[in-house]
């Protein structure tokens, strides 16, 4: 397998289609440490472990992002867990039970619709409902609930397509033998389409960890004393730290900023780490 | 479902007609297939093999868009009733797929899958060895067991499809194309089997090789376009063709 990729990337590399893949590999290589080394450049002053631990402060040089990260890591908890069962839930029955009725279709195209909604209007759907209708005010669990409403989709898009992926033929090799439809799913094809689905709901979760616009909508705090330590605790989160640190004129904040982005890369980071794990695990057992 | 008459067919269809999305790949298909004969459906590819092997085990509501009209019986009983699991039928008539797609697995968990979906509990492994042994891919060697199914060559490949479905003990065996895309010697080693299989089991084959339906089967069906053209014992059928389609077909003069 290793060989053949090594000698086709060999052919690649000679024609001047594989010449401009070349390219285009190093610039978007070279973006990214450039806006790595930027961020660092910035952030020099002020990245020692306390500020990863210490709330803002009225002093720049005294602020950390302690708060914020565990805003983002509770958020990011909460989203995980209301949205990858009932994502793939939804996949699983759309891609192997629901008969393709003009309903199930109407769905399945209203989901897909809703993947590619921008987040800033989950922002003011989550307002209305969460913040108002359910009285959460702008809380942790108010701003995991409207990030859940954005992942939800983008878990089950993702997760149809990994479904859709495994070949019929798999199925029918175990319906032949005699297998219910649970057992044919449970047993083949969930298994076939596991790697894409931890991968699906790895990019759906990124993006709303990511996420700062909804947030904002919702009312995030920027300045917090205490770390949340309850989901009814003020909505505080990496994305909406950056924007109020970078919002802010006086001298000192931009590299706040700089600093909170390298902790939210951080944790995105932490989040690929389970993506390229999976990849390993894949590579040691299927093909 | 009671056992067996020697004298009732195992399998018949009547009128039966099969439509994907309107258009009708079976055509008022009536035939029965007589207990531990093998019976060879034989056709130009697009006539309808394939979906009269499915109509057998009810593969066909699979695919979406499949209508089925007309009955099938086994053993006298209608297969497509409401109170019949279709689980069960395909666990009595079990099927061999064109392309022997293995699970990812192991020789023994591809074997013991259509056991443990049945609920067969405890040792498998006597089942597991009896149903390899009778493809010849048992030797006594535990390791086979444990080897990955897609590493074997293609034609053990095909032999463990086969393994799979025998597993479960089926009263009749359904093939498709069992030697296409094998080698002469893969095909010979393939054909046995099923020739050593006819004192165990009814068995339908369809092939697009005709000389294999002569070798293999007792009673040879000819479809073309969907419409069954002619059915009777396979010596009949070939040297002496009632249908004149049949004949053509047979000595490659089919346009």
């Amino acid at each position: 397998m290793s060989e053949s990729r090594g000698a086709r990337a060999g052919v690649a590399i000679r024609g001047p289609i594989g010449a401009m893949g070349v390219a285009a590999a190093l610039v978007t290589m070279a973006a990214l440490i450039l806006l790595a080394g930027v961020l660092l450049v910035e952030a020099r002053e002020v990245l020692d472990w306390r500020f990863f631990l210490n709330p803002p402060s009225r002093v720049a040089a005294e602020g950390g992002v302690g708060p914020a990260l565990a805003g983002s890591l509770w958020l990011t908890l909460i989203v995980a867990a209301i949205a990858v069962p009932l994502g793939v839930g939804t996949a699983v029955y759309l891609a192997e039970y629901a008969p393709p009725t003009r309903l199930v279709k109407a769905v399945e195209s209203v989901l897909t619709n809703l993947a590619g909604v921008p987040s800033v209007v989950y922002g003011i759907a989550g307002l209305a409902l969460f913040v108002r209708g359910l009285g959460l005010g702008p809380s942790i669990l108010a701003g995991a609930l409207t990030l859940t409403a954005l992942t939800v989709p983008l878990v089950v898009v993702n997760c149809r397509k990994a479904l859709q992926a495994v070949p019929d033929e798999f199925r029918w090799a175990a319906f032949g033998l005699g297998a219910s439809r649970w057992q044919v799913v449970r047993d083949q094809v969930l298994p076939a389409a596991a790697p894409d689905i931890v991968a699906g709901c790895c990019a759906a979760l990124l993006r709303a960890v990511g996420a700062a616009a909804p947030l904002l909508m919702l009312g995030a705090v920027s300045f917090t004393t205490f770390a949340p330590g309850s989901p009814h605790d003020p909505l505080t989160a990496l994305p909406t730290q950056i924007f109020a640190w970078a919002a802010r004129p006086q001298e000192g904040f931009l590299a706040l900023a700089a600093g909170a982005s390298v902790a939210l890369l951080l944790l995105m980071a932490a989040m690929h780490l389970v993506l390229f794990a999976n990849r390993r695990r894949r590579k040691g057992t299927l093909t | 479902m009671s056992a067996p008459g020697p004298a009732l067919p195992v399998l018949s269809t009547e009128r039966l007609t099969v439509r994907f999305d309107g258009k009708a790949v079976l055509k008022d298909v009536s035939l029965e297939i007589p207990f531990g004969q093998v019976v060879s459906i034989i056709g130009p590819a697009g006539s309808g093999k394939t979906t009269l092997l499915r109509s057998f085990n009810r593969m066909n509501e699979l695919m979406p868009g499949a209508k089925t009209a007309g009955t099938v019986r086994f053993q006298g009983v209608d297969l497509y009733a409401a109170d019949i699991d279709p689980a069960e039928v395909r666990r009595r008539i079990g099927m061999v797929f064109q392309k022997a797609t293995l699970f990812p697995k192991s020789v023994f968990d591809n074997v013991a899958f259509g056991l443990r979906a049945k609920g067969v509990e405890g040792d498998l492994h006597d089942l597991v060895e009896e149903a390899l042994t009778v493809v010849g891919l048992w030797s006594g060697g535990a390791e086979v067991l444990d080897a990955r199914a897609l590493d074997l060559t293609a034609g053990e490949q095909r032999r463990l499809s086969i393994a799979r479905a025998l597993a479960l003990k089926p009263d009749c065996l359904l093939l498709d194309e069992p030697t296409a895309a094998l080698d002469p010697a893969a095909s010979a080693k393939v054909e046995s089997i099923i020739h050593a299989l006819r004192h165990e089991c009814t068995i339908v084959l369809a092939t697009s090789d005709h000389t294999q339906a002569g070798r293999l089967s007792d009673l040879t069906a000819y479809l073309d376009s969907g419409r069954l053209m002619e059915y009777g014992a396979t010596q009949e059928l070939f040297t002496n063709p009632r249908n004149e389609r049949t004949e053509s077909y047979l000595t490659g003069r089919l346009p």
